[in-house]
């Protein structure tokens, strides 16, 4: 039953055409009655009186005159009416009902709703809470007492706006909380997945709306209490709430951490003046030692620099820091071997003593990564603009680090293989099937289609204006011949037929998309001088001849009379062709020639076809 | 106290979107067997090939067009670019580097004040649009400026929008809403 809902337009109008209504009245009708249909069938299943339904027509018939149901699946914009009736009358109907019904996404819903709103200009009132209750108070089967739970309820809901807890959050929500309570109140057991099934939020929005609740005085009241007075204090919404005790945390780790710097600080203090004391205290170094302990650094510095072999640029500041903070105990290490005579040999043994406390590839290794870090960001400062693809910045060896070596390749590749072994079957499969019709020469070619563009609507008295203004839009050949397109005519009986042929001829899935294309179809089995305009126009005129004896429907108000009925020879061969863009061209091209009117000539656009 | 406000009110830029597009077709297969941090989808047809230095995902399609999200600013969305053409180049794929164009910036504010929505779409109607059932945030477009920003009721702001390419139109963005907040501003905004 479902299922039905989901039809698109153009199926229900093929039913409508079959019917041979031709005395229908005039314009928008012809869509009408099949959206009238689908609104009774909606209505009829959410129980909405005739009054709503003929409401919801209204705001259909509004849309369609403004284009709003083109490139949208009709059953959206219908829903989309449906719930802006349920909106604007305050029915206890949510937009999850819809989507329920037409098993359609609820965003997809909001959407289309949302953009009905915003171009009808309908301000739809906001949703209040307390429009639900009745009716979920009902689905829950409170017996006798039905009334009174939904009072405490609706109590409890103005509560709950009143503490600023309504603002951003489904309205549902705060129902089922409410309603939660409100049982509990009057003695009655219903369990948070009773509660849930019928209001339709999870469980835990469920537990933190009553948390939510918990947090506020209200709370704290006891039954006849809260049935009597009405708290004057309001309370800030719980996200506000939340957001300032964040802010206050975050305020307090910042704090934490100032002092945590300032107690360092001192603790620092304190060692550097234990350190201080210690070497004060310490025997004093003899002359020859003093003066090694002063001007050392440079000296020391290039042996180990030497050693390594690098430059004494290279260690950096690291590593002086480091090669410091090992000097009181070389100094410690040199008064231990204060006994050796030479320099040369005190040298030697701080020397070890150094390379011995410091893991060599340490100090080094750490400046390089240093050294690397700071030229790489200067490199990056630098992003010069060009036309081709600029380098600077980009250091080469970190992009390598983004691809895998070889081997790992490998094993990439079986995993990947083995992973999607099914999508690859059906590649294959495809491919086979693609050769094997090529083979048999009835390949054809299927292009995705692209989306339709979405053209501004043309406001024109005459037939024949709307063209010229369309043309106007559309670079479209000027070689058309204006005069034979005002003596388009419907031959009533043929038409009809010739539709029935058609769509059957037409691919299978009848995409709403495909409105577009069966025009261009018809038009070319019906007419030479339609055939002459190019596929865009095409699309401009959806159903001229379709409307058999009525005018389009379209801003093109004047009897758009009909099409010369051509017993042309087998333009149904193009057929499957019709469905491409370019082939369109090709056909429009071989039934001019077909027909052997060489007077317009071949547009430089068309020839894509060829 | 709104004019010192718009001063004090920092705007964040969290999300630079940019395309551009590498002038030949891109075998997805290679790139997602050979790349680290790659993740492919076959339905979709493309891959996601994910940068560290600038936080970049990329969506790369195999006639050549990439999107570039995750940035945080006009130009680390560039030179993340630049990475990732040289990444696919490395690859083995004649890369050129053409049509770089930031497509959609993304920016978050916060209020000192919490928003009433209901009042602030019913006083700004059809402009501002507040679906609760929806999304808890109000939309309010900006059709000169070509903007869109969501209102949250905790204050919080979310503007979207090329326009927001310029440091200048940011401000300009929230001089434009202030009056009504101050409309709406509730009390309790004033207590902290």
């Amino acid at each position: 039953m479902e299922g039905m809902f989901c039809l698109g337009c153009d199926d229900l109008l093929l039913k409508h055409i079959h019917r041979k209504e031709t005395n229908s009245p005039p314009d928008v009708c012809l869509f009408v009655s099949p959206a009238k249909q689908h609104i009774n069938i909606v209505g009829n299943q959410l129980q909405m009186n005739q009054h709503h339904m003929d409401t919801a027509l209204n705001f259909y018939k509004m849309a369609l005159i403004k284009h709003l149901t083109r490139g949208r699946k009709a059953c959206h914009v219908i829903a989309a009416c449906i719930y802006m009736v349920c909106r604007t009358e305050g029915t206890p109907h949510m937009l999850l009902d819809l989507s329920d019904i037409l098993q359609v996404n609820v965003y997809v819903l909001g959407r289309t709703f949302l953009v009905l709103a915003r171009e009808l200009c309908i301000n739809a009132p906001a949703i209040d809470p307390c429009l639900y209750i009745p009716r979920f108070a009902q689905m829950l089967e409170f017996g006798d007492k039905t009334r009174e739970v939904s009072m405490t309820a609706l109590r409890l809901v103005q509560r709950m706006k009143r503490d600023w807890m309504h603002t951003g959050r489904r309205p549902s929500g705060l129902c089922g909380a409410a309603l939660l309570v409100a049982a509990r109140l009057h003695d009655f057991r219903r369990t948070v997945k009773e509660i849930i099934n019928i209001v339709k939020v999870c469980e835990s929005t469920l537990r933190k709306r009553l948390t939510e609740f918990e947090d506020t005085p209200t709370s704290q009241l006891t039954i006849e209490e809260f049935m009597k007075v009405d708290l004057d204090q309001e309370c800030d919404p719980p996200c506000y709430t939340a957001g300032l005790k964040k802010k206050k945390a975050q305020q307090l780790e910042i704090e934490i951490k100032k002092k945590m710097d300032d107690v360092e600080g001192e603790i620092q203090e304190y060692q550097e003046e234990i350190d201080a004391e210690l070497e004060s205290s310490r025997p004093k170094l003899r002359g020859v030692y003093a003066a090694y302990a002063k001007g050392e650094d440079e000296d020391e510095l290039r042996a180990v620099a030497k050693h390594f072999g690098k430059d004494l640029n290279e260690l950096t500041v690291e590593a002086l820091i480091k090669l410091e903070q090992k000097r009181p105990e070389d100094e410690e290490g040199n008064q231990e071997q204060e006994e050796d005579g030479d320099f040369p040999q005190r040298k030697a043994p701080s020397l070890a003593f150094l390379l011995g406390s410091m893991p060599s590839s340490a100090t080094l290794g750490l400046s390089e990564s240093i050294s690397s870090c700071v030229t790489d960001e200067k490199e990056n400062d630098g992003a010069a603009d060009s036309g081709e693809l600029d380098l600077s910045g980009i250091n080469d060896s970190e992009i390598e680090l983004y691809l895998l070596s070889d081997n790992e390749v490998k094993i990439k590749t079986a995993l990947w293989m083995a992973e999607n072994s099914t999508y690859l079957k059906e590649q294959k499969e495809k491919e086979a099937k693609i050769a094997k019709e090529k083979a048999l020469g009835i390949y054809k070619e299927r292009k995705p289609r692209g989306p339709n563009r979405k053209h501004a609507p043309i406001r024109a008295n005459t037939a024949d204006e709307a063209i010229e203004k369309m043309l106007e839009q559309k670079r479209i050949s000027s070689k058309i011949n204006y005069d034979v397109l005002k003596d388009l005519n419907v031959k009533p009986c043929a038409s009809p037929a010739r539709k029935a042929e058609s769509p059957k001829k037409e691919r299978p899935a009848a995409k709403l998309a495909g409105r577009n294309r069966r025009p261009s179809q018809t038009q070319l089995s019906l007419s030479t001088p339609l055939s002459t305009l190019g596929k865009r126009l095409q699309q401009y005129f959806l159903f001229v001849q379709i409307g058999s004896s009525n005018p389009l429907p379209l801003p093109v108000e004047a009897p758009a009379s009909g099409v010369v009925v051509e017993s042309g020879p087998v333009v149904y061969d193009d057929v499957p062709g019709d469905e491409e863009e370019d082939e369109e061209d090709e056909t429009c091209v071989s039934a001019l020639e077909m027909l052997g009117s060489n007077d317009y000539g071949c547009d430089g656009d068309y020839d894509d076809g060829f | 106290m709104d004019s010192s406000n718009d001063e004090a009110l920092d705007i964040i830029i969290t999300n630079v979107v940019a395309t551009f597009r590498t002038r030949c077709h891109l075998n997805l297969r290679t790139i997602a067997l050979e790349g680290t941090n790659v993740i492919y989808k076959p339905e979709v047809g493309k891959v996601l090939m994910k940068l560290r230095k600038p936080m970049i995902t990329a969506s790369i399609w195999s006639s050549g067009k990439i999107i570039c999200t995750g940035a945080t600013s006009e130009d680390e969305a560039k030179l993340g670019a630049r990475r990732l053409a040289r990444c696919l180049q490395k690859l083995g794929f004649k890369v050129r580097f053409s049509a770089f164009k930031v497509v959609n910036v993304l920016a978050v504010c916060s209020m000192p004040f919490a928003v009433n929505l209901i009042n602030f779409t019913k006083n700004n109607r059809p402009i501002a649009s507040y679906e609760p059932e929806l999304h808890p945030a109000a939309t309010y477009r900006i059709k000169n400026l070509k903007a869109t920003i969501q209102v949250f009721s905790t204050g919080s702001l979310t503007v979207t929008g090329i326009s927001l390419l310029t440091r200048l139109n940011t401000h300009r963005h929230i001089k434009y809403l202030t009056p009504f907040y101050v409309q709406l501003r509730r009390h309790i905004g004033l207590r902290d």
